[in-house]
C-alpha cells in the first residue's frame, strides 16, 4: 500500500461537495425536528419550548454532521481532484439511517443502545471513506496481488463455513476473539478486486475467442473455469451458510462485470441459465430455499406464520401511503410483538419502516440516492485510465447498487426475500465499514490527477500458458 | 445516462482474419447503467403498487397492525339500526380503557363482537377500520387526515337492520338452530340477518368475563353458536331450490308455463324411473293422475315435473343460471359468505353432475345441492325485483367528524327478463294462497298482505327430522320485503318455517306501516 502524505499536499476547494452537503444536512436536520415533534406529541409534552429546541437526540446529530464536515475538510486539505457527489449522497443515506435507529426501540442492540451504536459505526464508516479517499493514491496493491486477495477471500469463506456462528439458522457471523463480523460483507469487496484484476488481464482473450456449441458462443473453454467456480461458490454459500442474499449478490455482480468486460450478452444468458438451473435444484433440495420461494409466491397464505415478516412489511408500506405517517409516527414497534413488529426490522427491513414513515416519496428519494451512487460509480469507471480501474470502479458501484436492489425488491415482494443489508441504512458495523471502504475506493479511483496505471504486462497468466502450448 | 468513455471499442480479428467489433467498456457501462435504472424503476413501481394501489385495502384490513392497535385504545364508533336505535356502544373499564356493550344477544350473528383478547367478528370485523377510525370511508378524507393533529376519527355505523324485527326473528326461531334473512329487494338493504343459537357478545367484549365466555362458546361444538348461519351455514335446500330450477328452465326456454310432461301422471303412483332411480312424489292424493303445468307443479311442489324440467334444461344450463344467481362463489356482501353449490361439480355429465339421477334430484333440491340462507334470499329477490338482484348490504352510512358518507344501493346482476319473474311470482302466489298450495305452505298468509312464497322440506338422509325451509316476498304485486327462513330439523316446511315467515311478515307490515 502506497500512502503518500507530504509536501505535495495543496488545499483545493470543493464547492459542489460543500453545496450538496449543506442540502443533506438541511434534510437531516428537518427530519430530526419532525421526529422530535412527533415524539413530544406522543409523550403529551408541549411541542415548542420546555426542554430546548425540538431536535431528536441533538448530540448524536451534531456528532454525525460534524463528522461529515470534517471529512469534507480533510478532502479539501489534501487537494485531490476527486468526485464531489458521493460523500454528500452517502452522508444523506447515513443520516436517514441515524434518524431511523434513534427512533426504533433502543434495546435492539445491547450496550450503548441502537442509535448510539449506529452513530459510532456511521462515524467510523465516514472516517474509512475519508482516509481511503484522501490518502490512497496507488492501486498497485490491489492490482498485483489479485490471486492473493482471492486466496484470502476463499480462506475467509471456508473459515466461516467451519467456524461460523449460527444465528437464526444462518451461518454468517465469524467471531475472532472480541471481534465479530459478517465476512460476506468483506468478501464482496475482495470479489470485485479479484474480478477486476482477472477480467482486465484476460479481456482481450475473452472478447476475441469463443467456443461454439451449437448456436451458442461460449467463452473460451479455459476461461469457463472461473465462471463455473463462481457458480459453485455461490451455490455453496447457499447450501452451507444458507445466505441467499450474499450468493445472489456475488453471482449477479459477477455476471454484470463479465458483460462490462466482454460486451457479450450470450455469457450473461449462459450464466442466467446456470443460475436458474441451480436455483431449481436448490428449491427441491434445500428446505430453506423452498420456504423463501413459497413465502414470496403467497405470503398472505401464511400471514401469521412463515409469511408474517413479509406481510407486516407490506402492511407498513401500505400504511405509509404517498406521504407517510411522519418520522416517529409509524408502528414498527419491534419490541412489542405483536402487532406490527417486524422481526429484523433494523437489519433487513429498514426500507419498510421508512416506507411507512416517509411514504412513497421517501422511498423514491432513497432509491434515487442509490441510483446516484451507481451513476457516479459508472461515470468514474467510464473515465478511468485503464481496464482494471474501469472494471474495479464499475464493480464497486454495482456491489452497492445490486445489494440495495436485492433487499429492496425482497421487501417489496418483487423477488423472494433474502436477508442482506440495505447499504448505509441498515444497522450493523460490518456492513457500514465495508461499504465505507467501497465508497472510499470509488472516490480515490475518480482522481483525475492520479498517477498513470502501470504499462500493461503482455501475455501473462493463462495467456502465456496457452501460447506456450501453441506450436 | 451518457458516459463519456475514454476506452474505445476494440477491433479484434477472428480466426478468418476479418475484424470483429466489440463494444468498448464505455458502451457496455452505459448499458449496465440503463439496466440498473430500469431495475430501480421496477422498485419504484413496486413501491407505488403497495403504497398507492393496494394501500387502502391493506391498511384498513382487520389484520393490519394499526387497525389492531387502534382497536385497543380508541373509543369505537357506535353501531345503530336503520332507525337510530343503538346496537353497540362503548363503556369504560376500571382502567379507563374502552370496551364494547351490545343491545341484545339477538344481534350476535350479524354485529359480532370486538374484544381486546379475542379480536373481532361480524360487522365489528368487516368495518373495523372505519369503526376504530383508522380509515375514513372516503379516500379524500383519508388523505386530509394526515394533516390533522388527531388523525384517528372513529366513524359511527348506521346499519340497514331493524332491531325490533331482528329480535322478533330470534324469538320466532326459539330454541331451534336456524337462520332468517329479510331484505328489501329494491335496494338490497338487509333488514334482518338472524342466526341461532345466539351468544353473549357483550360477555366476550367485557374484559372481566371475556375468557370464560369465549372458551365456553368455542367448546360448544354441538350448537356451534359462533357460526353465523345466515351467511355461512350451508344447507340442503329441498323444494325451495325449485325456484332456481324454474328460473333456469323458463329463462333458458327449455320449458314454458304451459309445459306438461306425459310421463308424469302415470308415474305419480309408483314414482318416476330415472336411470334406474325412482323419483317419488307426495301429492297424488290431491291431484290424482292429471298432468300438471308449471303453476300447478309449483303449487303442489311436484318433484316429478321439476325433475323432468331439470332434465329438459340440462346440467350445463342449470349450473350456469344458478351461477348468475350467485352460486359457486362467495356473495358480494359486507360479511364473509360461504359459496352455495348446485352440485359437487366433479362428475362427468354436463355441468359437473355425476349422472341424470343427480341432475334430476338437484332439480328439486336434493342431491349434492347446498345453499346459504342469504343465497336463497337473493334468489327470491331476483323474482321479487323483476329479475334484477341488488347488491345486498348492511351499511347504510358512516358518520365521523368530517360528516356523513352514505352507501347507495347498487345493482348487482340482471338475471332474467321481468316477464319470467312475473310468471314465477304468479306460481309462488298460488303456492301460498292457492286451494292446493295452502295445504303445503300453511301459515305463511298474512291478513291484508299478499304473500308469494315456496316452502321446502330438505331430507337429510338417515334418521332425524328434515330441515324446514320457506322463501317468499310481499306484497306480491309490489314486492318490498324478501324473507328466507331455515329451521334445522324443523320438520316439513309447512310445519315450522312457513308459520315463522307469516309471523315475521306481519311484524314487517306493522313496522313498515308506522
Amino acid at each position: 500500500m502506497t500512502v503518500t502524505v507530504g509536501p505535495r499536499l495543496q488545499p483545493r476547494l470543493r464547492h459542489r461537495e460543500l453545496g450538496l452537503l449543506v442540502i443533506a444536512v438541511f434534510a437531516i436536520t428537518i427530519g430530526s425536528v419532525s421526529l422530535a415533534l412527533s415524539q413530544r406529541q406522543a409523550a403529551g409534552e408541549p411541542l415548542l419550548g420546555n426542554g430546548g429546541p425540538p431536535l431528536a437526540s441533538g448530540v448524536a446529530l451534531a456528532v454525525y454532521l460534524g463528522a461529515l464536515f470534517v471529512a469534507h475538510a480533510v478532502l479539501v486539505l489534501t487537494g485531490r481532484r476527486t468526485d464531489e457527489v458521493l460523500l454528500p449522497t452517502v452522508g444523506l443515506l447515513g443520516g436517514i439511517s441515524l434518524l431511523l435507529m434513534e427512533r426504533l426501540p433502543q434495546d435492539l442492540a445491547g450496550g450503548l443502545g441502537l442509535g448510539t451504536t449506529q452513530l459510532v459505526w456511521l462515524t467510523l464508516s465516514i472516517a474509512v471513506i475519508t482516509m481511503i479517499a484522501a490518502f490512497i493514491r496507488s492501486d498497485a496493491w490491489l492490482r498485483l496481488y489479485k490471486y492473493t486477495w482471492a486466496a484470502f477471500g476463499v480462506g475467509l469463506l471456508l473459515l466461516t463455513f467451519v467456524a461460523g456462528r449460527e444465528v437464526n439458522g444462518q451461518r454468517l457471523t465469524l467471531a475472532i476473539g472480541p471481534l465479530s463480523g459478517q465476512p460476506s460483507e468483506l468478501l464482496k469487496v475482495i470479489l470485485v478486486i479479484f474480478l477486476a484484476g482477472y477480467l482486465s488481464e484476460n479481456r482481450a482473450l475473452l472478447v476475441e475467442q469463443s467456443t461454439r456449441v451449437g448456436p451458442l458462443r461460449l467463452p473460451p473453454l479455459p476461461y469457463l473455469a472461473p465462471m463455473v467456480a463462481m457458480w459453485a461458490i455461490a451455490l455453496s454459500i447457499v447450501v452451507v451458510q444458507r445466505d441467499l442474499g450474499a450468493a445472489l449478490l456475488f453471482f449477479v455482480v459477477f455476471l454484470l462485470l463479465l458483460y462490462v468486460t466482454t460486451g457479450r450478452g450470450s455469457f450473461v444468458a449462459l450464466g442466467l441459465v446456470a443460475f436458474v438451473a441451480g436455483g431449481a435444484v436448490l428449491y427441491e433440495v434445500v428446505p430453506h430455499v423452498r420456504t423463501r420461494v413459497d413465502i414470496w409466491l403467497d405470503p398472505f397464505a401464511t400471514a401469521s406464520g412463515a409469511g408474517y415478516q413479509v406481510v407486516q412489511a407490506l402492511h407498513a408500506f401500505a400504511r405509509g401511503g404517498i406521504l407517510g405517517t411522519g418520522l416517529g409516527a409509524g408502528l414498527p414497534e419491534v419490541g412489542n410483538l405483536p402487532p406490527g413488529g417486524i422481526p429484523a426490522l433494523h437489519t433487513d427491513f429498514p426500507l419498510a419502516a421508512l416506507g411507512e414513515e416517509l411514504g412513497l416519496i421517501g422511498v423514491l428519494a432513497i432509491l434515487g440516492l442509490y441510483l446516484v451512487v451507481i451513476e457516479r460509480g459508472l461515470r468514474i469507471a467510464a473515465s478511468a485510465a485503464d481496464d482494471f480501474r474501469a472494471i474495479l470502479a464499475a464493480g464497486l458501484s454495482l456491489v452497492i447498487g445490486v445489494q440495495a436492489f436485492i433487499i429492496a425488491a425482497g421487501v417489496l415482494k418483487l423477488i423472494p426475500l433474502t436477508g442482506i443489508t440495505l447499504p448505509f441504512i441498515s444497522y450493523g458495523g460490518s456492513s457500514l465499514l465495508t461499504n465505507g471502504l467501497v465508497v472510499g475506493l470509488l472516490i480515490a479511483l475518480s482522481d483525475r490527477g492520479a498517477e498513470p496505471p502501470p504499462p500493461p504486462t503482455a501475455a501473462r497468466g493463462l495467456r502465456r500458458i496457452l501460447d506456450r502450448g501453441a506450436p | 445516462m451518457t458516459l463519456g468513455g475514454s476506452l474505445g471499442g476494440t477491433a479484434q480479428r477472428n480466426a478468418a482474419g476479418a475484424p470483429v467489433r466489440r463494444p468498448g467498456i464505455g458502451a457496455t457501462l452505459g448499458r449496465i447503467g440503463l439496466a440498473m435504472a430500469v431495475a430501480f424503476g421496477a422498485l419504484a413501481a413496486g413501491a407505488g403498487y403497495w403504497q398507492v394501489w393496494r394501500a387502502s385495502e391493506l391498511s384498513s384490513a382487520p389484520d393490519d397492525a394499526a387497525v389492531i392497535a387502534a382497536s385497543r385504545r380508541v373509543v369505537r364508533g357506535e353501531i345503530t339500526d336503520r332507525d337510530g336505535e343503538r346496537l353497540a356502544w362503548s363503556a369504560e373499564d376500571e382502567n379507563g380503557e374502552p370496551y364494547r356493550v351490545y343491545l341484545s344477544r339477538s344481534l350476535s350473528g350479524v354485529v359480532g363482537y370486538a374484544s381486546r383478547a379475542y379480536g373481532t367478528a361480524g360487522l365489528e370485523r368487516a368495518f373495523d377500520a372505519e369503526l376504530s377510525g383508522v380509515t375514513a370511508a372516503d379516500p379524500v378524507q383519508d388523505l386530509l387526515k394526515k394533516f390533522r393533529t388527531d388523525p384517528s376519527d372513529p366513524q359511527a355505523l348506521r346499519t340497514t337492520l331493524v332491531a325490533s324485527l331482528q329480535q322478533a326473528a330470534i324469538g320466532a326461531l326459539d330454541d331451534d338452530s336456524g337462520a332468517i334473512v329479510m331484505l328489501d329487494p329494491r335496494t338490497g338493504e338487509v333488514l334482518v340477518l338472524a342466526s341461532t343459537p345466539v351468544y353473549d357478545a357483550s360477555g366476550i367484549a367485557n374484559p372481566a368475563t371475556s375468557t370464560a365466555t369465549f372458551q365456553a362458546l368455542v367448546a360448544d361444538d354441538v350448537g356451534r353458536p359462533l357460526l353465523p348461519r345466515a351467511t355461512q351455514g350451508r344447507y340442503v335446500p329441498g323444494s325451495v331450490f325449485k325456484i332456481v330450477t324454474a328460473i333456469a328452465a323458463l329463462g333458458s326456454g327449455a320449458v314454458d308455463v304451459s309445459t306438461t310432461f306425459e310421463e308424469q301422471p302415470a308415474a305419480e303412483a309408483d314414482g318416476l324411473l330415472v336411470s334406474g332411480f325412482r323419483v317419488r312424489d307426495g301429492h297424488h292424493s290431491k291431484t290424482g293422475s292429471r298432468a300438471v303445468d308449471f303453476i300447478e307443479a309449483t303449487e303442489v311442489s311436484c318433484n316429478l315435473w321439476y325433475a323432468l324440467a331439470g332434465l329438459e334444461t340440462g346440467g350445463d344450463r342449470l349450473v350456469d343460471w344458478a351461477a348468475q344467481l350467485g352460486f359457486g362463489e362467495p356473495l358480494p356482501f359486507d360479511l364473509p359468505t360461504a359459496a352455495s353449490q348446485v352440485t359437487g361439480g366433479d362428475g362427468p355429465a354436463p355441468g359437473g353432475f355425476l349422472d341424470d339421477v343427480e341432475l334430476a334430484s338437484a332439480a328439486f333440491g336434493q342431491g349434492e345441492t347446498f345453499v346459504t340462507p342469504l343465497q336463497m334470499a337473493l334468489v327470491t329477490s331476483a323474482v321479487a325485483n323483476a329479475g334484477v338482484i341488488m347488491r345486498p348490504h348492511l351499511a347504510l352510512s358512516f358518520t365521523g367528524k368530517a360528516g356523513t358518507t352514505t352507501i347507495s344501493p347498487e345493482e348487482w346482476r340482471r338475471v332474467m327478463p321481468a316477464r319470467i319473474a312475473d310468471q314465477i311470482t304468479a306460481a309462488m302466489v298460488e303456492a301460498v294462497n292457492g286451494d292446493l298450495g295452502v295445504a303445503y305452505t300453511t301459515g305463511a298468509q298474512v291478513s291484508g298482505l299478499t304473500v308469494a312464497g315456496k316452502s321446502g322440506t330438505a331430507e337429510l338422509g338417515g334418521e332425524g327430522e328434515p330441515n324446514s325451509w320457506f322463501i317468499g316476498f310481499a306484497p306480491a304485486d309490489d314486492p318490498q320485503v324478501v324473507i328466507a327462513v331455515v329451521v334445522e330439523h324443523g320438520g316439513r316446511g309447512a310445519a315450522r318455517a312457513a308459520p315463522i315467515a307469516g309471523t315475521l311478515l306481519a311484524a314487517w307490515k306493522a313496522w313498515a306501516g308506522r
